[in-house]
């Protein structure tokens, strides 16, 4: 599963409200979706859970259902305490799991 | 009296077309497959509130398109006019719809770290229907908003 962390605005400084953009590359399977040459029914396949941490504390946890959209976007607010690493945790029904960071690096 | 029973064949047809495609629909949702997470709209919302009131108010947003083209990607944006510290703050927001087989968008549980109530996503809608994000806020309280999207192209199936 490939995954993107985009900050946005680039530049920030300790105190302002950036928007955190988490992006997976993930199909999302419904499991109610049908294989168009054999008619089975493909399994389900989605993303059940995201957590951002940083510096390892929780700051959101989300609970995920398959009607979100193929590669799914997860944007949220955040407070830029002072310098650190958020990390963005994705879990599936199926127990796979990825971890990706990314250093917040306050300017100012 | 012949206007008298042109009026009541008329009134017979009307009433004909107007029952037709509500059988045709009855139909279509007998057949649909029950997916694994299948839950109604009604069910989702009693399982978050726990029975409590939904108050609809100005202070949630949802942001999403009145006509989506696409019902597979829909872009849904919700926010949250309330302070983020210690003691108020917004302790969740839950996205549902109202027609999807499983009602349950997504829940979002924040903490006064996030700085502001803010959260953005794409999701899939099987059909025209209502976007409602449900607020949890840290005193208990619940608040509701909710958007209607008109779908041209479904996006389940």
């Amino acid at each position: 599963m490939k995954t993107l962390i985009k900050i946005k605005p680039k530049t920030y400084a300790v105190g302002d409200i950036v928007k955190i953009d988490f992006m997976a590359m993930h199909p999302m399977e419904t499991g109610m979706r049908k294989d168009k040459d054999t008619g089975a029914l493909i399994p389900a396949n989605y993303i059940d859970e995201v957590k951002f941490l940083f510096n390892d504390t929780v700051i959101t946890k989300m609970v995920i259902w398959e009607s979100l959209s193929v590669n799914p976007l997860f944007t949220v607010s955040f407070k830029v305490p002072s310098v650190g690493t958020l990390k963005v945790i994705a879990k599936t029904n199926n127990g796979q799991s990825v971890e990706s960071s990314e250093s917040i690096t306050p300017k100012g | 009296m012949e206007r008298r029973s042109f009026l009541k064949s008329f009134t017979a047809a009307a009433a004909c077309v107007a029952v037709l495609p509500r059988m045709a629909s009855a139909a279509d949702e007998a057949k649909k497959v029950a997916g694994p997470n299948e839950m109604s709209y009604a069910t989702a919302l009693a399982a978050i509130t726990g029975g409590k009131a939904v108050v609809e108010s100005a202070k949630v947003k949802v942001e999403a398109p009145e006509i989506a083209e696409n019902g597979a990607v829909v872009p849904v944006k919700v926010t949250v006019d309330s302070p983020m510290n210690e003691k108020e703050y917004v302790k969740a927001i839950h996205v549902l719809n109202t027609k999807n087989g499983n009602a349950r968008c997504a829940n979002i549980y924040l903490t006064p770290a996030n700085g502001e109530a803010f959260f953005g996503t794409r999701i899939k809608l099987g059909g025209t229907q209502d976007v409602v994000a449900i607020a949890q806020m840290s005193d208990g309280t619940f608040l509701s908003a909710k958007q209607n999207v008109k779908v041209t192209i479904g996006g389940c199936g």
